[in-house]
């Protein structure tokens, strides 16, 4: 159970989240990419032993999406953010 | 027997006997004793049988090591898998051997030792793994007597949560003086400790502290540490999980004076302190399992803590320094010390000076013992030379292994210290330290001191003063095995695994430590190697020509001790485990005797209701008749709704729906879906302007929550600029909606200010106004395919409005209508239900909806992947309606659709079957392979009981162009 | 009998709104000094409960007065139950129901926190001699009988 914290609530127990997927690239516009990026965008995010960047909802707290850097042998966690 | 009770001494009280049972005999014991004291002091010898081979134990240690004892308590306290030297004893106690039937002194499985060189490690992968282990393994387990799970559900446990700036597990010299010094410094300390009573070790061995009597000391620390508001501290309590960001699991065991049986405690702790002690280890000889044979620690607590004289003629066999004293302690007990073998070829003269009067074997080893039903001798060998010494107690000591258990658990390294042959901690992964014997101190002034540090390097505090004790010298030689060891040597005394087993293993190419644990179970399950996992990783070292620390270890795995279910589920157990959900009329459908169900979003909502004399079939026909041919009501509350307000809200919501919103007028609804970016079908909805900067977004019930979590992630990580605001508000209004021919009458009949014409109020519209008096909002929508009005009213109004439209609507008939009559009216339309046809594979093409995506150059989540998936002919699993052939025929939902009926790949499968009210007969829907093409074919559902012909049509059984909808 | 020296009472229906962005001046109240802080000015409390959101809290009575004064406000009254957890025993309550740490140094006299409690969405604030827990409206039978069972009310 991580302990996340939230840049608004503070330190909080991970059960008060939902897990929201791994921080992907800004949303590109559709219409200007050929079908392989746009499925290589969709699909392809990177799943390392080390640093990941990925999104959190705070369901429970506050309500702020968050992006987070965390490590997924250690869990340490590097930094959350509001948004993306 | 009770001539094994010393008549002084011991923290037993005397004036306070207690009557127990074990395995069906009566016994007196004392009140401070453990279930093992007790028995030991009764001179019960053989208290449980092994795991494996049912061979005849006793009891081996002292504490939470014990390996060999383990019982189910019964009658009121029945827990399973007991330590029964962890058990204190209380007046009435009754127990049993965990692995022996009838009884651990005459035990029937206790053939399986006849048989013994027949299942090595490894034997039931070899053997039970044709055609199926499953169809083995509950005789296995039945023989194996892993206990049982208590009977009946009790719910007084209770799990909590806690923070702490400091949580010290292990209450023994390091811990206790850790909690001082946190605890005068005003530090939030949570003190948990195993033992029943705190102070470690000291209640084993005379010691002094501060010129004192250690005890003494231990008594002044408990009374000043409760003294303080800032502490916490439990005994009988383990922490017995270590997890990520300082998360500890803490097992209370029958926290008394709340009446409870258990208590889980999760701490998050700003630092942790590790003070768990040592453990001493076996050494790998044969029959070193024998009764009679325990660890030379055990023995010492055995007599200090429980006046107990666990032998009258002993032996001990050491290969290190601490044994010696447990031989003093014995001499000053009455026993015999017959000899002390010690493996070392020279034995420290501080060693010898502590057993004046003892023979002392150095260079010696043990290499078997000898007794039918306990210990008579053991044999001893030197220089090619090997006698029989007689005894019926052998004091095993194999060194300290420090319980580094949670100090791994939370990832932090270890390290080999030669000096003690053992791991100790080196860097810790988390805020995290150790001190004391966990941290390989041997010396009780080293304990103390540690423990002052850590709490002072843990809170940034000054040097606290630590009060002097002694360290007594310690030196070992490391000694595994004896020489000759095999398979009545155990390494894992709880998990029956012997000195041959690892050698099996390594013939097998099992070298990996990791690999040697799962080839052989040793070092697993309930006991995680307490006494005999460093003997494993010595043993194997030893035979691969390695060093210990070029093994390693294995994982360490929680729970340390067994820990009770109810102590990790707490109060979520029983009839409220899950949070499910009312609405304001739920006391109403059930005094009418509704049948209730869960529903989606865990919301329970009525099913149908019987009236006197109905089937189940009757009942739904009649509620689903009512809504065609006159009008029902039913409790929409559930429904999920959000409000989204701000200048972008209409082209937010043309970016998540199919369908532009940014063009409705006010009052004015659309029906779209919501599709996930890869296309597939997330939602379907109604979605309205109720004025030009307010949008009302409806979800499905059981979608709300991941409605309203996927809208605030686009908005909150991909629109962080667009003003708009997302309001949940599903709780903030209620419905009950009309529907049926007759559902405009009835509103009229309620009272409303709402003109209710087709023209002024079309479907698809919504308007507020008042309805019975109430303030209300009224949607034009429909899930049953007939004319309905979903009437919105603040929660605390809704009883009082569905009073009032059942009064109104009596004259027309008009009933209650539960989500069974629900669903088969939505599958006579071909109303599209999450969960059914929407399974979270299915694009809107799919599903024949590709009318509800927007033509036109603009972009919507998921349009992209929908094109792409589209750019491709491959066939999809398509949505169709079926009949089946023998109209009374019923098909499952659910079930698999095959070539013939064939047991062939599915082509897809039944997504809803109903008994139509409009047919009179079966029908449902299912998605199925190229579908669309295959329409008024006959395809089949594949069932145990054979082949179902149906017929494919369009999937809409009733008013497929909408007129009653729009009427 | 409890097993704890606890009281607890479900509350009855009270004004809720939800404000987003800039606070409006005629909310009555000033503004909290800190994320999940309140202030109080006789029987109305206004919450920082999020970034940019604003509860404000206040009898029944009141509910049209504010919803007149409040046009951008959105009226949630129906939204939450709230339940009042006092005596000597309300602590151990929330230890059992809430992850949230409550210490005086966690979470000060004028805290109010959305949370979890028994793994569902809830707002805590401290009450004199206890604390306020409120539940989404549709959970309020089921909290209550966990609270029953922790309390160990027969």
């Amino acid at each position: 159970m991580l302990l996340i914290d939230c840049p608004f609530c503070g330190k909080r127990t991970e059960s008060e989240f939902a897990y929201g997927g791994p921080a992907l690239a800004p949303r590109p516009d559709p219409a200007a990419l050929t079908d392989a990026e746009w499925v290589d965008w969709l699909t392809v995010p990177p799943n390392p032993l080390g640093w990941v960047e990925e999104r959190w909802w705070h369901a429970r707290g506050c309500g702020a999406w968050l992006t987070l850097r965390r490590h997924t042998v250690t869990h340490e966690i590097a930094e959350v953010r509001h948004g993306r | 027997m009770a001539g094994d009770r010393l008549p002084s001494r011991g923290r037993i009280d005397r004036s306070r006997p207690l009557r127990f049972r074990f395995d069906g005999r009566d016994y007196t014991g004392f009140h401070g004793d453990t279930l093992a004291s007790a028995l030991l002091a009764n001179g019960v010898r053989i208290t449980a049988r092994s795991f494996k081979y049912h061979r005849a134990r006793g009891i081996i240690g002292a504490g939470v090591e014990e390996p060999a004892t383990l019982v189910e308590l019964e009658g009121d306290a029945a827990s399973g898998n007991r330590i029964a030297t962890t058990v204190p004893l209380v007046e009435g106690l009754s127990a049993r051997a965990v692995h022996a039937w009838p009884s651990a002194r005459f035990d029937l499985g206790a053939v399986n030792q006849l048989i013994a060189r027949l299942i090595p490690a490894g034997f039931y992968y070899k053997t039970f793994k044709w055609p199926d282990w499953h169809l083995f393994e509950p005789a296995i387990r039945r023989a194996a007597g892993l206990g049982a799970v208590p009977p009946a559900f009790d719910d007084s446990y209770e799990t909590r949560h806690a923070h702490a700036d400091l949580l010290i597990a292990g209450a023994g010299p390091a811990g206790l003086m850790a909690a001082l010094v946190a605890g005068r410094a005003g530090a939030r300390v949570l003190l948990m400790d195993e033992g029943i009573e705190a102070g470690g070790s000291l209640l084993a061995h005379k010691a002094a502290i501060g010129g004192r009597d250690a005890l003494d000391w231990v008594a002044g620390a408990v009374a000043e540490l409760a003294a303080m508001p800032n502490v916490t501290h439990l005994q009988d309590a383990t922490a017995w999980a270590y997890r990520e960001h300082n998360l500890l699991m803490v097992h209370e065991r029958a926290p008394r004076a709340d009446g409870l049986r258990g208590r889980g405690w999760r701490v998050r702790a700003r630092q942790v302190l590790v003070a768990t002690g040592a453990i001493e280890r076996i050494i790998g000889f044969d029959g070193n399992d024998r009764p009679g044979v325990m660890l030379a620690s055990a023995v010492q607590a055995h007599l200090n803590r429980w006046a107990v004289r666990p032998g009258r003629r002993a032996v001990v066999f050491t290969n290190n320094d601490s044994a010696y004293t447990v031989a003093a302690d014995m001499a000053a007990a009455g026993i015999a010390v017959a000899a002390i073998v010690d493996s070392r070829a020279s034995v420290p003269g501080t060693a010898r000076a502590q057993v004046r009067g003892i023979e002392v074997l150095p260079g010696h080893l043990v290499t078997q013992t000898h007794g039918a039903r306990g210990l008579r001798a053991v044999s001893v060998t030197a220089g090619g030379r090997s006698w029989r010494i007689p005894c019926d107690l052998l004091a095993v000591s194999g060194g300290w292994t420090p319980s580094v258990h949670l100090w791994s658990q939370s990832r932090s390294s270890l390290r080999w210290d030669d000096a003690l042959s053992a791991f100790v901690p080196d860097r810790p992964a988390q805020a995290v330290t150790a001190a004391g014997a966990a941290a390989g101190a041997t010396g009780l002034g080293q304990a103390l001191r540690q423990g002052a540090e850590a709490a002072c390097a843990a809170l940034g505090l000054p040097a606290p003063e630590v009060p002097q004790a002694e360290d007594a010298p310690y030196a070992i030689e490391p000694l595994w095995t004896v020489p000759g060891a095999g398979a009545k040597a155990f390494v894992d005394i709880q998990n029956d695994v012997t000195v041959a087993d690892l050698e099996l293993a390594l013939r097998e190419g099992y070298g990996a430590i990791e690999h040697v644990k799962r080839y052989t179970t040793g070092g697993m399950a309930m006991d995680q190697g307490k006494t005999g996992n460093l003997t494993i990783v010595g043993a194997v070292a030893e035979r691969l020509g390695l060093t210990p620390p070029e093994i390693g270890t294995t994982t360490y795995r929680p729970p340390y001790t067994p820990v009770d279910f109810g102590a990790v589920a707490g109060q979520q157990a029983g009839p409220v485990v899950l949070p499910y959900r009312h609405t304001p009329l739920t006391a109403w459908h059930k005094a009418q005797g509704a049948v209730m169900y869960e529903a989606g979003a865990r919301w329970r909502r009525p099913g149908y209701y019987p009236r006197e004399g109905e089937s189940f079939q009757q009942t739904v026909d009649r509620e689903a008749r009512t809504v065609r041919q006159g009008v029902g009501v039913y409790d929409g509350a559930p429904l999920g709704k959000y409000l989204l307000r701000g200048a972008d809200a209409g082209r937010f919501l043309d970016l998540v729906y199919t369908r532009p919103m940014s063009g409705l007028r006010p009052g004015q609804g659309r029906y779209a879906l919501m599709l996930t970016e890869d296309g597939l079908i997330f939602d379907d909805g109604v979605c309205f302007r109720l004025d030009e900067g307010r949008f009302l977004v409806s979800t499905s019930t059981g979608n709300a929550d991941a409605v309203g979590q996927a809208l605030e992630k686009l908005l909150q990580v991909e629109r962080l600029d667009w003003d708009v605001t997302i309001t949940n508000i599903t709780g903030q209004w209620g419905n009950a909606t009309l529907c049926g021919p007759l559902a405009r009458d009835v509103l009229r009949a309620a009272g409303t200010d709402i003109d209710l014409s087709g023209q002024a109020f079309p479907f698809m519209a919504i308007r507020d106004g008042s309805v019975a008096g109430l303030r209300a909002r009224v949607a034009r929508v429909s899930f049953t395919g007939e004319l309905s009005f979903e009437i919105n009213v603040r929660p605390r109004d809704l009883p009082a409005l569905w009073q009032a439209v059942l009064e109104a609507g009596a004259a027309q008939g008009i009933a209650p209508i539960g989500s069974e009559a629900n669903h088969v009216l939505r599958v006579e339309k071909g109303f599209l239900s999450l969960g059914h046809e929407v399974d979270g594979t299915a694009d809107p093409y799919d599903l024949g909806m590709g009318w509800a995506m927007a033509k036109g150059p603009a972009d919507f989540i998921g349009k992209r992947s929908v094109l792409l998936r589209r750019s491709s002919d491959r066939p999809r699993r398509e949505l169709v309606g079926f009949r089946p052939v023998d109209p009374e025929r019923q098909v499952p939902e659910g079930a698999p659709l095959t070539p013939q009926g064939r047991k062939e790949a599915t082509e897809g499968f039944v997504t809803a079957c109903v008994r139509s009210v409009v047919e009179d007969r079966w029908l449902g829907l299912a998605l199925l392979m190229d579908g669309r093409a295959r329409i008024g074919q006959t395809a089949h559902v594949r069932l145990p009981e054979g082949a179902v012909a149906v017929t494919l049509c369009e999937p809409v059984f009733h008013d497929p162009s909408g007129e009653r909808l729009r009427s | 009998m409890t097993r704890y020296d606890v009281t607890i009472t479900r509350l009855p229906l009270r004004a809720l709104f939800e404000m987003r962005g800039a606070l409006p001046g005629d909310a009555g109240l000033p503004p909290p000094p800190a994320p999940l802080r309140l202030t109080q000015a006789g029987d109305r409390v206004l919450a920082m409960t999020g970034p940019a959101r604003w509860l404000l809290m206040a009898p029944l009575a009141q509910e049209e007065t504010l919803e007149r004064a409040l046009p951008e406000a959105v009226a949630l009254s129906d939204t939450l139950t709230f339940f009042a957890i006092t005596g000597l025993g309300a602590g151990q309550i929330m230890a059992v129901a809430s992850p949230l740490d409550l210490h005086a140094s966690a979470f000060p006299e004028d805290g109010c926190a959305f949370t979890e409690a028994f793994g569902i969405r809830a707002l805590v604030r401290r009450l004199p001699g206890g604390f306020e827990i409120g539940v989404d409206a549709s959970h309020a039978d089921w909290f209550a009988a966990m609270l029953d069972r922790v309390a160990g009310c027969a």
